[in-house]
């Protein structure tokens, strides 16, 4: 069964091919963005979010159960479960109250500084652009034309640019 | 066009201290953020959350990911999608196949240039579940038993080296893991009967490959009497 997209797919469970693209995606997703420690559980962890996505009672919610719901529900699952696997680790390692939670002195970023001294809409837009975003992605999530956010990117880093060498933003 | 910012986003990545999860916003905001779902002030508020904590970071990194692939995904799915359009009408259907003709006919030189011009595949995915050429697991044991003498039995992964078994509660907590089984079955522990006698737990399997693939079965239930 295709899954489709829009609110008429609200009974279709979603096929075997988008679940197995979906787990790949998330795999390589993990891999590459997480933690070494993390990232070496990738499967498992992916595996464990999308049978929690499988298991949910059909109906569950009231979005259609479409393509792109299903990517959606694939990512907050996710990420729910790297945040569990993290809560049992801290568990686990019984870290004091406090430890690893804030940065030392020593770890007082200039970057971040000279991040939130820029303008609010440059800053928006150079986080997304250093979280990976692309110049289009940037725009839909902002509401922006593609225009508008990669002259709001390039003068963001600019000025980040200007500030970690020691000028004004 | 926006000058290449390597350096940066590494900076930017070592510079984030590991908050707690406690005060992370959920990962559907995030992708009700990127989808455009949200005023600006909201997007702004979850973005500068995501400056301040490595791990909202790397979700907002792994959503891009992610949001790229749905993309990728949908736009291969409006091209079949368009097939039930041609209608029964001669006329609508000959208009239509000279519009979609010179497309057709771009894409299979496409798709053919792909072909010839491809990098050599990558190596294989690390594991399979189902679907191209991966055999299929099935449970061969009851899926009702007697809690005393429960046993776990799958059908064969030809190849497989050894066989690893997860056992969950139906809410997915681990009950147990066993690695590196060598046959196709497992007689359910003392623990896990004690835990789920007249419940039900779900298990699946890992077939061990000897390259290092691992083939994985379905999560399959097993009620317990």
């Amino acid at each position: 069964m295709t899954p489709t997209r829009g609110g008429d797919a609200g009974s279709q469970d979603p096929d075997p091919g988008s679940i197995e693209r979906i787990r790949q995606v998330l795999i390589r997703a993990v891999e590459r963005h997480c933690p070494p420690a993390l990232a070496a559980h990738r499967e498992d962890l992916v595996q464990m979010a999308l049978v929690r996505l499988l298991d949910r009672p059909r109906g569950e919610g009231s979005s259609p159960r479409g393509a792109s719901y299903l990517w959606r529900v694939a990512y907050t699952v996710v990420i729910d479960e790297i945040r569990r696997v993290r809560r049992q680790q801290r568990q686990a390692e019984q870290l004091p109250e406090g430890e690893q939670r804030t940065p030392g002195p020593e770890a007082r970023s200039e970057l971040l500084e000279c991040l939130g001294a820029l303008q609010d809409r440059r800053r928006t837009a150079v986080t997304l652009h250093l979280e990976g975003f692309r110049t289009a992605e940037v725009a839909a999530a902002l509401g922006w034309t593609e225009k508008q956010a990669e002259n709001l990117v390039y003068r963001g880093l600019a000025d980040l640019r200007a500030c970690l060498e020691g000028g004004d933003t | 066009m926006t000058e290449p910012s390597d350096d940066l986003e590494q900076r930017f990545r070592a510079a984030l201290p590991d908050a707690d999860d406690g005060d992370c916003p959920p990962a559907d905001a995030y992708w009700a953020a990127a989808a455009g779902e949200l005023p600006f002030e909201q997007v702004r508020a979850l973005v500068d959350h995501g400056a301040t904590c490595a791990r909202c970071a790397e979700a907002w990194r792994i959503l891009a990911d992610v949001r790229r692939a749905a993309a990728s995904a949908d736009a291969a799915e409006t091209v079949p999608a368009a097939r039930p359009v041609l209608g029964p009408a001669r006329s609508r259907v000959r208009l239509r196949t000279r519009t979609l003709l010179p497309l057709a006919i771009s894409a299979m030189s496409a798709v053919g240039l792909w072909v010839v011009l491809r990098p050599p595949s990558a190596r294989p995915p690390p594991v399979e579940r189902g679907g191209g050429n991966a055999p299929t697991m099935r449970a061969e044991s009851p899926e009702v038993q007697p809690a005393r003498d429960a046993l776990l039995r799958w059908s064969e992964v030809p190849g497989a080296t050894s066989y690893n078994v997860t056992v969950l509660t139906p809410d997915l907590v681990v009950l147990h893991q066993a690695v590196g089984i060598s046959g196709r079955q497992l007689p359910l522990p003392e623990g896990v009967r004690q835990k789920a006698a007249g419940g039900e737990v779900l298990w699946n399997v890992d077939a061990v490959m000897p390259d290092g693939r691992t083939v994985a079965s379905p999560t399959f239930e097993l009620r317990l009497r």
